[in-house]
């Protein structure tokens, strides 16, 4: 009988801490990820020699980049695993982390996101498509926005509303890669890359880390862990496409999981930070999660359903349209944003009153991952 | 590269397959395992696919780093008359809508890279 996390015992993220997210620059990966370890130790009040095992989620990196940036932290001897799972690499890494937790195998881990943008090697299959080297994602993803305005009846406009929301979220977070308000006019304006995609309305790739800690109930009375900070992770749901199915498609089908695990209706989600790589992915996963009806993600949009203080803040952070998304870090960041949300302490971007999570990433299109995190 | 487009024919067919064990038409064709049900080798059997089919999706190219398809040009998503979705590059000067029909063509000689000799386009009109 196979189980689910909430099957095994609970499992807290207690912590929090990141680089921000960033263009290309001279700082190494490995000052950019202990910046995000001690970040997090520090809002756990842990030290390094409270973690017994390492989760680290990269995309970029290469081979065995862990050890060399986390013995600076002191000696340390304990596991340790390198985790690549394309955009989702930082959720799959989190989702191990949790899965051992709840497990018992280790009383606190760490999981740290950390990449450095750089051109991405992939094994040939030996199959190819008729045209692979002329469709990049923002030409997928543009195939995708015209389906949807043309089955919709919204406008372009509408879309790039989604880019508007995003850059005034991010502007109030010190850790995004776009920290800048933008109008609409500006997004609409922007170079377009595929259709009516503007490089506004898609996200920025660059450099930064991610990094939380979670941990076990016995561990946060042991170490003597602020209770106030944990955030119990309700569940965690994982899937991969099949011969048809679509990014909404996987999307749709790990958020039910992850959902129903949690014994969560859409309806209670207060804050949600998705993969919003591109505009139309938000209007698509908002909709495929059930928070918004099919076909009702723009109406909400425009009447502030979506904004913090509406009715499910989306994308707190700034998202990946703001907040950036450089691989590794990316879901990795989600649940630390979620953590200081439900947690109060967001700041300027507070969603007031959140208590329901839910972090969804996919990977390549091919993997999904959800998480629900709540407020016990 | 494995050629998955036969420019021999005319118009050119590609090179898709058809599972014996549970009917999937796929494209192109391999003999790794077929992505519905896993059989594989002999399982697998070549079956030409027309080149013909309904357009799903388009869009305009306006940036694209790869100097070997010059910006701006159109992609189509195409539902194939027997069952594979496809993606590939519109002929210049064509337009084709949602729900159009949509037939492979070749347009150039492009040596030895079958992939940038062909395009789609407008079937032409039933007479």
């Amino acid at each position: 009988m196979t189980k689910l996390l909430g099957d095994l015992e609970p499992v807290y993220v207690v912590g929090a801490g990141w680089h921000r997210y960033q263009r290309l620059s001279q700082v190494g990966y490995v000052d950019l990820g202990l910046t995000a370890v001690r970040g997090a130790l520090d809002d756990a009040g842990l030290a390094w020699g409270d973690v017994d095992e390492s989760f680290i989620g990269t995309g970029h990196l290469g081979m065995a980049v862990g050890r060399p940036m986390l013995k600076h932290l002191g000696a340390l001897g304990k596991p340790l695993v390198h985790v690549e799972n394309a955009s989702a690499s930082g959720s799959a890494a989190f989702r191990l982390g949790c899965v051992h937790v709840a497990a018992g195998i280790s009383d606190v881990a760490l999981v740290l996101g950390v990449d450095k943008p750089r051109s991405i090697y992939r094994a040939p299959t030996g199959t190819h498509g008729l045209a692979d080297d002329a469709i990049v994602p923002f030409t997928h993803f543009s195939l995708l926005s015209g389906a949807y305005t043309a089955a919709s009846g919204v406008t372009d406009e509408d879309l790039a509303q989604i880019a508007v929301k995003n850059h005034r979220n991010g502007s109030l977070n010190p850790n995004a890669h776009r920290q800048q308000e933008r109008t609409l006019e500006e997004v609409l304006g922007g170079r377009r890359t595929a259709g009516s995609l503007t490089s506004l309305q898609c996200c920025p790739v660059g450099e930064g880390a991610a990094a939380v800690i979670v941990a076990s109930a016995g561990a946060i009375a042991r170490l003597g862990i602020d209770p106030a900070k944990a955030i119990r992770v309700a569940s965690s749901a994982t899937v991969t496409e099949t011969t048809t199915s679509s990014d909404q498609e996987v999307t749709r089908e790990v958020i039910a999981r992850a959902l129903h695990e949690a014994q969560t209706p859409p309806s209670e989600v207060d804050v949600f930070e998705l993969h919003d790589a591109f505009t139309i992915e938000e209007a698509q996963y908002v909709e495929a999660s059930g928070i918004a009806p099919p076909g009702k993600y723009v109406p909400m949009l425009k009447e502030g359903a979506f904004d913090i203080g509406g009715q499910c803040a989306v994308s707190t952070s700034g998202g990946l349209l703001a907040m950036g998304h450089p691989i590794g870090p990316t879901g990795v960041g989600q649940i630390g944003e979620i953590a200081l949300q439900l947690r109060g302490s967001a700041g300027p971007r507070q969603h007031p009153g959140a208590r329901v999570g839910l972090a969804h990433m996919v990977g390549l299109g091919a993997v999904g991952y959800a998480h629900v995190l709540r407020k016990d | 590269m494995t050629s998955i487009v036969d420019l021999d024919a005319e118009p050119p067919r590609l090179r898709g397959g058809t599972c014996r064990v549970c009917g999937l038409v796929f494209f192109p064709f391999q003999t790794y395992g077929c992505e519905q049900c896993g059989a594989y080798g002999d399982a697998l059997q070549p079956s030409p696919l027309k080149g013909h089919g309904t357009v799903r999706a388009t869009t305009v190219v306006h940036r694209h780093a790869d100097p070997r398809r010059p910006a701006p040009f159109s992609v189509v998503q195409v539902d194939l008359d027997e069952g594979p979705m496809v993606r590939g590059v519109v002929a210049e000067g064509v337009e084709l809508e949602v729900g159009a029909s949509a037939q492979l063509v070749k347009v150039a000689d492009a040596g030895d890279d079958e992939l940038l000799a062909v395009r789609f386009t407008a079937p032409p009109k039933e007479s």
